[in-house]
This record gives C-alpha cells, sequence and structure tokens, in this order.
C-alpha cells in the first residue's frame, strides 16, 4: 500500500453535529488516525439524520474513523481519554470550555497530559467577547454572517440553503490549520492551540461587500441570479417539472455562440440585445425570449447545445440528476456505503445494518491516496483503542462496559 | 525527516506558491498567503482580469483600487508575465524550479498546452507541489465543460435548494463558489507539504473538482440520498428548515431572527417559554415532545404557534432572553452590522491593513485565534510590484535583461 500523506498522525475528535466530524474525516482519508469519542447515553443529534433514512447521513461525516465509546464526565472515563491524549498528535473538540473544565478535559489539562500536542477548539460565536457563551448552530449563522441579506430579490426575506452550510467552511477551514500546526511542530518544536468559529468562518464569506461597505457606505445589491455586467444571466425553465437550466453569457463573444446555438432567431438580432451593455437594459424582455426557447427543450438539451457552443451552461441538478449523473459516475464520487439503522433508545451495538451511499473527497493526489475507508459503528473499535493502544485486558474493558464508562 | 524552516509568528512556514488562480481558487492562495506562505500572484502584463472587477471606491475603476481585487490577494505579492509567450514559459520554468508549490484554476488542459502542465514542471523540481482547481475536475465527460459563479452554483445542486418553494433556484449572493473547492485545496495542498516535507521529499499533483467540493457543502440535504433511498428529490424549502422544526428565519418586532430547536431538551425549554408568552397550552403536547422527526408531521401547526410568538418581541430580547434558556436565538444580520459586530471585534476577526492607494482597511484574516500564531498583514500587492524582487534578485536577470522582457511586452 502506497505511504499516506498524514501517515503517523493520530486524532481525538470529541463532539457532535458537522463541522469537526467533517474535520475528521478529511483528516482521515488523508491517512491520519482519527479516533472519535461517543457515548450511548448522549448521541449526536445527527446519528438520526435524515429524519427518512435515520442514520444513512452518517457515513458522509463519519466514515474511515476508528469509533469508540467512552463517558468522559464519569472519572475513569476521563482518565482514560488523557490516556488516550498521551498518545495522540491533535485534540480537537466543540465542547464549551467550562464543560471541558468541569469533565477535566480542558487544554491545560491536555497540553499536560501531552505537552506537543495540537488542540483545536472549536466554537460557534468565538471562544472571547460577549456572546462567546452563547449557543449558535451552523445552519443558522448563514444568516448571521451576512450571507442570506446579500441573496435573492430586494425586500425579500433572507434566503436560505437548505443546509447547515456555514459549517461546512470552519469544517474545511479547520483540517488546514492543523496540519499546518503539525508542520510548525515537526519543524520548530512548537504546539500549537488555536480557536476557530463558525461566526467568523461565515463572515469571511460576506467577501468583496466587506470593503464595499468601507470604501463606499453601501450594502451589496440583491440581485438575484443577474450579474452586474453580463447578460442574458440567470436560470430558465425548461420541459417538466421544477427543471431549470443556468445561463451565464459574458461578453460579446460568448453572446454570438449564444445566438448561434440558437439558429440565430430574429430576436437575437435586434439592436436591443447588440452589446453588453443593451441586454443589460433590456434583460427584462430579454429574460422572456430565453426563456420561451429554454421552455422547448429539456434542461439537459438546453445545457449540452450552449456548452456544445461553448456558452457557460448547466443544469439544476435535482438528487436523481447527481445521483444518476455519467459525470459523478466517472469521477466515482458517489460510492456505495453500509450504514446503521438509528433507533433512539435503542444500545448502538444493536442497530441494524442498513445501505447507503455517500460521497467520496472532492479532490485526488495523484502520490498519496484519498481513501474512502470503512464505515464501522459507534463503540466498534472499541477493543483496538483501549486494548491495543491503551492496553487493558478484556476483563477490564468488560468491567467498564458493565460500569458504563466505556459505553 | 523534519526540516528546519524560517518561521517568524506564522502559522504555515514562507512556502513560494505561484499562484495562477482566477475566481475558482484565489481564496486557496489568499488563505496559504494569510497564515504565512509565500504566495506569488503571476498577472498578464495588463494585469489580472480580477482587477477590473468591482466594487470600486466612488465606482471609478482602477487598476490598484478593485475591492475584489484587494478582497481575495491579500499577503500575496505580484509579477508581471505573459505565459503565451516562449520567453515567458521559459521563466515560469525557472520559477517552478524554485517553487514549493503552484496553485492553477486555467481550462483543463491549457497549461499542457503551453508545456507547463505538471509532468513539465516537476523534471526540473520533483519535490514541486501543483494543485489545479476547475470546474468539474480533470476528467469525465464534462471537463472541458465551461463554468462561472452562477453556473458552479447551479451544477453543485445548490441553487435547486436555495429560495422559495414555489419560485425558481436562486444563487447565494456574493460568488458562494469562491470558496468550497480553493478550501479543499488549501488543505490538500497542506497535506502534500507534509508527506512532502514530514515524510518522504516527494511532490505530487492534486485534481480538485469545484462541482464535487460545492455538493459537500450542503451534504446534510441529502439530495442524491433521497433519491436513492426514497425516490424522492429535495427541494427548495423557503426560508426555514423542513429537517429541523423550528429552525430558520422568522419575522419579529424590528425585522428578522433567526431561530433553532435540535435537542429535544431546547424543545422542552422553547414550549415552556412560548405558553409563559401566550398561555396556549397546544405547545405543551406531547406529541410535539423530542427529537425533530417526531415534530415534522406537525410542521404548520408548530410554525404558527412559534410566529404567534416571535412577532411580539424585537430581535435584541429574542437574541439575549433566548440565549438565557439555552436556546439559539441569533440577529439576522448584514455587511454593516458584521462590520460594528461586538462579538466578531472582540474575538479578533478583524485586521487593518494599510494599502498605498486605497488606505486603511478592516479585512476579515482572523478564521483562527491562537497565542501561537497571527495572520500576516500586508494588503494586496500592486501590479507587478515584486518583479524587480524576483526577476533581478532570485533569477539573476539584469537590468537590461528586465528592459527588453518588458519591451517584449513578456513582462
Amino acid at each position: 500500500m502506497a505511504k499516506r500523506a498524514l501517515e503517523g498522525i493520530r486524532v481525538v475528535e470529541l463532539g457532535p453535529y458537522v463541522a469537526l466530524p467533517l474535520t475528521g474525516r478529511i483528516l482521515a482519508s488523508m491517512g491520519a488516525e482519527v479516533i472519535k469519542v461517543e457515548t450511548n447515553k448522549v448521541l449526536d443529534e445527527m446519528a438520526f439524520i435524515p429524519a427518512w433514512s435515520k442514520g444513512a447521513g452518517q457515513p458522509d461525516y463519519q466514515r474511515h474513523k476508528k469509533r469508540i465509546t467512552l463517558d468522559v464526565r464519569t472519572d475513569e472515563g476521563r482518565d482514560l481519554l488523557l490516556q488516550l491524549l498521551k498518545v495522540s498528535d491533535v485534540f480537537m473538540t466543540n465542547f464549551r470550555r467550562s464543560i471541558l473544565s468541569r469533565w477535566g478535559v480542558d487544554f491545560p489539562e491536555v497540553r499536560a497530559a501531552r505537552p506537543d500536542i495540537v488542540n483545536m477548539w472549536q466554537t460557534g460565536l468565538g471562544g472571547n467577547g460577549p456572546y462567546y457563551t452563547y449557543k449558535s448552530y451552523g445552519i443558522l449563522v448563514q444568516h448571521m454572517s451576512g450571507v442570506s441579506m446579500m441573496s435573492g430579490s430586494p425586500g425579500a426575506p433572507p434566503v436560505a440553503v437548505n443546509s447547515s452550510y456555514s459549517d461546512y467552511h470552519t469544517g474545511v477551514f479547520q483540517p488546514m490549520a492543523i496540519i499546518a500546526a503539525l508542520m510548525k511542530r515537526g519543524q520548530e518544536g512548537k504546539p500549537t492551540t488555536m480557536e476557530s468559529s463558525i461566526f467568523r468562518s461565515g463572515a469571511v464569506t460576506a467577501g468583496p461587500a466587506i470593503l464595499d461597505y468601507q470604501l463606499n457606505n453601501r450594502l451589496p445589491e440583491r440581485r438575484n441570479n443577474r450579474d452586474a455586467s453580463a447578460a442574458p444571466h440567470g436560470v430558465y425553465q425548461c420541459q417538466g417539472e421544477d427543471r431549470y437550466c443556468a445561463i451565464a453569457v459574458d461578453g460579446d463573444e460568448q453572446w454570438a455562440s449564444f445566438c448561434q446555438a440558437l439558429g440565430n432567431p430574429d430576436w437575437t438580432q435586434d439592436a436591443r440585445f447588440a452589446t453588453a451593455f443593451n441586454r443589460l437594459g433590456n434583460q427584462d424582455e430579454l429574460d422572456r425570449l430565453v426563456g420561451e426557447w429554454t421552455i422547448g427543450f429539456t434542461a439537459e438539451e438546453v445545457m449540452y447545445k450552449l456548452q456544445q457552443a461553448g456558452v457557460p451552461a448547466s443544469i439544476v441538478p435535482q438528487g436523481q440528476d447527481l445521483h444518476d449523473s455519467e459525470h459523478l459516475k466517472a469521477r466515482d464520487f458517489y460510492r456505495d456505503t453500509n450504514y446503521y439503522v438509528a433507533e433512539r433508545g435503542k444500545h448502538a451495538s444493536q442497530w441494524e445494518e442498513g445501505s447507503s451511499i455517500a460521497w467520496s473527497m472532492p479532490f485526488s493526489m495523484s502520490k498519496t491516496p484519498v481513501e474512502f475507508g470503512k464505515y464501522t459503528n459507534i463503540g466498534e473499535d472499541n477493543s483496538y483503542v483501549f486494548g491495543e493502544l491503551l492496553g487493558l485486558s478484556p476483563e477490564e474493558i468488560t468491567r467498564l462496559s458493565k460500569k458504563e464508562v466505556i459505553y | 525527516m523534519p526540516l528546519q524552516m524560517p518561521h517568524g509568528d506564522n502559522l504555515i512556514a514562507p512556502y513560494r506558491v505561484l499562484d495562477l488562480t482566477d475566481g475558482k481558487g484565489v481564496f486557496c492562495t489568499k488563505l496559504l498567503a494569510d497564515y504565512g506562505a509565500d504566495v506569488v500572484r503571476i498577472e498578464p502584463p495588463s494585469g489580472d482580469p480580477g482587477r477590473s472587477k468591482g466594487p470600486f471606491p466612488n465606482d471609478e475603476p482602477g487598476v490598484e483600487s478593485s475591492a475584489y481585487y484587494l478582497f481575495y490577494n491579500t499577503n500575496k505579492k505580484s509579477i508581471t508575465l505573459n505565459l503565451e509567450t516562449d520567453l515567458g514559459q521559459s521563466i515560469f520554468k525557472q520559477l517552478a524550479a524554485k517553487a514549493d508549490v503552484v496553485v492553477e484554476s486555467l481550462p483543463v488542459g491549457y497549461l499542457k498546452s503551453l508545456r507547463l502542465d505538471y509532468d513539465a514542471l516537476r523534471e526540473a523540481n520533483p519535490g514541486l507541489i501543483m494543485a489545479s482547481i476547475s470546474p468539474f475536475g480533470q476528467t469525465g465527460p464534462w471537463k472541458d465543460f465551461k463554468s462561472s459563479d452562477l453556473i458552479a452554483m447551479a451544477a453543485s445542486g445548490f441553487m435547486q435548494i436555495t429560495g422559495e418553494p414555489d419560485e425558481p433556484p436562486v444563487r447565494q449572493g456574493n460568488e458562494q463558489s469562491h470558496f468550497a473547492g480553493a478550501q479543499y485545496a488549501a488543505v490538500a495542498v497542506m497535506g502534500a507539504l507534509y508527506y512532502r516535507d514530514m515524510l518522504s521529499g516527494e511532490g505530487q499533483y492534486i485534481d480538485v473538482s469545484q462541482q464535487e467540493a460545492l455538493i459537500t457543502y450542503y451534504t446534510d440535504a441529502h439530495p442524491a440520498l433521497a433519491w436513492r433511498q426514497m425516490g424522492q428529490n429535495v427541494t427548495r424549502v423557503g426560508t426555514n428548515s423542513t429537517l429541523v422544526i423550528p429552525l430558520g428565519a422568522f419575522p419579529c418586532q424590528d425585522g428578522w431572527i433567526c431561530a433553532g430547536v435540535i435537542t429535544p431538551r431546547e424543545w422542552e425549554a422553547l414550549a415552556a417559554w412560548i405558553y409563559e408568552v401566550t398561555g396556549n397550552e397546544e405547545i405543551l403536547d406531547e406529541k410535539y415532545k423530542g427529537g425533530n422527526q417526531e415534530r415534522a408531521p406537525y410542521i404548520d401547526v408548530i410554525t404558527a404557534l412559534f410566529l404567534e410568538f416571535t412577532t411580539r418581541f424585537t430581535s435584541e430580547e429574542l437574541f439575549h432572553e433566548g440565549q438565557k434558556r439555552n436556546l439559539v436565538f441569533l440577529p439576522v444580520t448584514d455587511v454593516a452590522d458584521l462590520l460594528q459586530d461586538e462579538q466578531l471585534e472582540a474575538s479578533h476577526l478583524w485586521t487593518q491593513l494599510n494599502h498605498q492607494k486605497v488606505g486603511e482597511l478592516k479585512y476579515p484574516l482572523g478564521i483562527f485565534n491562537s497565542e501561537d500564531f497571527s495572520p500576516a498583514r500586508s494588503a494586496a500587492p500592486s501590479l507587478g510590484q515584486d518583479n524587480a524582487a524576483i526577476y533581478g534578485g532570485e533569477l539573476g536577470l539584469t537590468f537590461q535583461e528586465m528592459a527588453g522582457l518588458r519591451t517584449a511586452k513578456v513582462i
């Protein structure tokens, strides 16, 4: 087997939801050994997603990790966690420090157990400041980071994505910083403790509008799908229910290709559309005419006709389109996975196995594998971690399981 | 075999990164630069097209004053180079021979047509790492498809779940397609640097698909999974979630408030508070208790009861009182609010940078906080400002040779 990029790195992940587990999965895919600490007593609400197939959504976040059950709120549980941290390189958690401190695993205690460990503390609103104790959820931060109020049309309600959008920014920022900190440790012998925040991650994505406000004292225009300088630019309805094709014609060259792809109907030669300036000024009429053309075809037909002419266009894929996409299949993006059918109130070891799909990493590396790995159940790696790694005897593991410490 | 690298106060060592990106990758190199890498933006002699993109101060375009360019190029250097000339290509090869990383987001196959693809560059530098960020990846039937911000947001399916159910799909504002692929590329580059300098000495090539990266950024909507398990397509649900109930942005007395109730304990606290305020016992009904799955069938009733409650308060009242009750209520903000937000200020998001043309502005560089490092603090470069240092100082070109290159419009 090829050597892996993060070979030899051990990461301990303590905490629920989206961003932190995503960070763990990315590090694991590049070859780190990521040990996820959970307990059947208080399961992550995400263990039960999605509502219509409980647990089937978990492999996207948890694949390729070693999953152990440990109640860190008990004395013996805390001691075992500290023992594990002693042989680990990275500790990452999204619990509040008051809670970590109550459990006896706050960063100073962790640093005492392993002096050169890299600590990543993921927060919601930030690790200090007037609201640092406040709770937040990533799915809401899109509204708190200025993004939803610059989307959609003027006067419309904030525009939301039906997902925990801002969580993903944090989840993908963190592995970069963790790897950099591991290099800093290796190169300079300096350990790093850092804090990240979903609020700050989201606020960064407000982008150049942050500078525009300071320079010109104005808020970004809400343009819906339109562009400041290109037209036609939007989504156009096609044949079928809820089917759209996005089209973005930038510049006169693309406009000429666009007209040609349509067979140069008379209206495309109209002076009102001859220049980008004119097309922008007559956009309502232009959109109506483009829409009259697209509605005669399927979204795929529109996309292929335009792409063949070199015009940027794409279907707005539904789940079925993504699932069946020839392109994504050629890239082996979605893959089959097992999962465990989550049942509230039932110990995870009793959950039945089912089949699902999960995405593979959106990047590949030529020398080192980016691994899809295995999907294991909550607690499935207890004997490896507590037995092999920490040297507990089978009797001791049984005792601690009965005592609901390893549980 | 750990290397000894000069370090300073940055998180990332000053690795030399050659930056050939547009909007798909410019945030990747910004991340690397903000945290310490020595990123050199390579621009055509007429300037990166990003320099002509607004907004501009007072709406007066200028090659040094695009807010778009300023935002995405903090802490980078700039040199000019025409890659479409033989001499330009040979100079690029010399730069790549000494670089640690090349990041590019040019059309698939373009660098190969110039004989500047990874295989060509690594001959002189086996430790070189190169990352390509493209709309659909380097392989597969869509690899040559043309893209843009709108097309990327469409093709990933993001737009299918953004907006109101009875209206067309909407893209999120401010070019959100700049982030996902660029972020994964930064992770992969760091992973490759780790592998090279801590484990093997070898460089490698990285292929990032912007489409796939964006698909992972809305994983919890489960579009492909819903089709596979249920034969159903997820679609737009408007401002409020159908996954978690209640969750989303709701009207209040002075605008909007967002709120989310995820755990059973949060539901208990919310129901008790609503009952306190409205006296309506319906909200305490047993059937609503538990997780979101339990509440899903009653979304309409619950939303109505919730709105009757939120519209009695201001955003500030709900935010602070909600948090006191251990409930997640958060304000809905715009960019002006962000710049004045006490929490962002106190948690060190902003760094003041001085740009010689545009002056002092606040930039959001503090993604991470640490006592062990801080972000770099240079504003975006002026066009070609590092030509002399890099062509003269590093490649050893004479003043005359550089003048010749300038005349030939190579630099």
